[in-house]
């Protein structure tokens, strides 16, 4: 398991390092010549994490992802994205499994549903590559989100 | 005229804009907000002239916000992307109009460049992360808040002038335009607290998902909530933060948001 990590608060606890993906997100945007890519989408707000993957023999040759989501959103995109470039497939689907556990407890519920939305990108841009290579028409695999990213206002608002 | 000279008008107004951010001395910062007014109206007008012409275009960018440590390191570059813009104009009443404004600001940035004086530091990307009197929860909940609300006052100003320049109602063109012009007041003030703390970034590029909207209702109840967060950060800021001068500016923010909330309810009685 990369040490990305390690030592690394989320933004509740702004350090240096999150302070640089604030400012600059790594692989931000988007893949002319992806073969694989997945939206997560949360309906009841309209935000979504799109993620781009361009895979090569297995490998994600390269990454990249755009979301119109909070900044807890990007910095955990933008780390994740580092994490998994250059990695096997089978890597990336465990490094999911590895980021929740090692962040889990450090992450608050918001944090956690903001993570959850770029790893479930990732899965979506997984799905729609092997739907692809299986010879299905697919611009890209969409997965709807579970959990809101919603503050406790705009919930008590709906009851 | 096409997507290209499109974007780099974009690009344009944001570096102009960005360089307005970045400079400390109140006149330099005052005239280049105003060019970049200018620009960002050439872009409309260019967005315009694209749709009528049967064209298209997007919010597509390549640029990066470099970190300049002087007044000068970041003129001189802002001057080079002046000049290689206006290689792309063409013949038109319009390109005559930009092409002028430009000549206009280039002469103003010689002027600037001419004198050794007005080369001071810049402190706006140092990442020093620091406010007087701010204790450290302040300017961790001050910090984020810049980030996420500057994204999101660029990202409605795009939106609302995307669909502005599509609508045919008068009454939806001047509620965006009402729009457009709270956020770009919200975003200069974001962006100049954001280059005094030494946190200048760019807010990152929207993708299309972003701005193609399908369901305006749906779009403007989104956005509604989304006002009702911003205005509950500005709020928790507000009697949060240990500077009274700042709490008030987030009272005052608090404040403009109501009627933002009473702007896009208009749009929804369309």
């Amino acid at each position: 398991m990369a040490s990305v990590f390690d030592g690394v608060e989320m933004p509740e606890g702004l350090n240096p390092e999150i302070l640089e993906h604030l400012m600059y997100p790594h692989n931000y945007g988007k893949l002319d010549d992806a073969n694989g890519i997945g939206i997560a989408m949360d309906e009841k707000t309209g935000e979504y994490v799109i993620l781009y993957l361009d895979i090569k023999n297995d490998t994600i040759d390269d990454i990249r992802f755009a979301t119109n989501g909070c900044q807890d959103t990007v910095v955990v995109g933008s780390i994740f994205t580092d994490m998994v470039k250059e990695q096997k497939i089978s890597y990336a689907q465990k490094a999911v499994e590895k980021v929740y556990e090692k962040l889990g407890s450090t992450m608050s519920e918001k944090q956690q549903v903001c993570a959850d939305m770029v790893f479930t990108s990732l899965m979506a841009a997984l799905k729609n590559y092997e739907n692809l290579q299986n010879g299905k028409k697919e611009e890209a695999h969409i997965l709807k989100m579970k959990q809101s990213c919603e503050t406790p206002e705009e919930q008590q608002d709906e009851q | 005229m096409n997507n290209e000279l499109y974007k780099r008008k974009h690009e344009l107004w944001l570096k102009i804009l960005f360089a307005s951010f970045a400079i400390d001395d109140e006149a330099i910062k005052s005239r280049l907000y105003d060019f970049s007014q200018i620009a960002f109206r050439h872009m409309k007008w260019l967005g315009e002239a694209i749709l009528e012409n049967g064209g298209d275009y997007n919010y597509e960018r390549d640029m990066m916000l470099y970190k300049r440590q002087s007044v000068f390191e970041v003129l001189e570059p802002l001057k080079e992307d002046i000049l290689k813009t206006q290689e792309l104009y063409g013949k038109s009443v319009l390109f005559e109009r930009i092409k002028s404004d430009e000549s206009y600001l280039l002469q103003y940035l010689d002027e600037l460049l001419a004198d050794e004086k007005n080369d001071q530091a810049v402190e706006a990307f140092s990442m020093k992360n620091r406010w007087d009197k701010l204790d450290a929860p302040s300017l961790m909940s001050l910090t984020m808040f810049l980030f996420e609300e500057s994204y999101k006052e660029y990202e409605l100003i795009l939106v609302y002038a995307y669909m502005q320049a599509r609508t045919d109602s008068l009454k939806e063109y001047n509620v965006f335009q009402d729009l457009v012009d709270e956020s770009h007041f919200h975003l200069k003030s974001f962006g100049n607290m954001m280059a005094k703390l030494g946190i200048l970034a760019l807010p990152r590029e929207l993708h299309e998902l972003t701005y193609k909207i399908t369901d305006l209702k749906k779009f403007i109840k989104d956005g509604i909530a989304e006002e009702e967060a911003a205005k509950e950060m500005c709020r928790e800021l507000a009697s949060s933060i240990n500077d009274e001068r700042l709490s008030s500016f987030f009272t005052f923010i608090d404040n403009q948001e109501n009627y933002h909330i009473e702007l896009m309810k208009r749009l929804l009685d369309e």
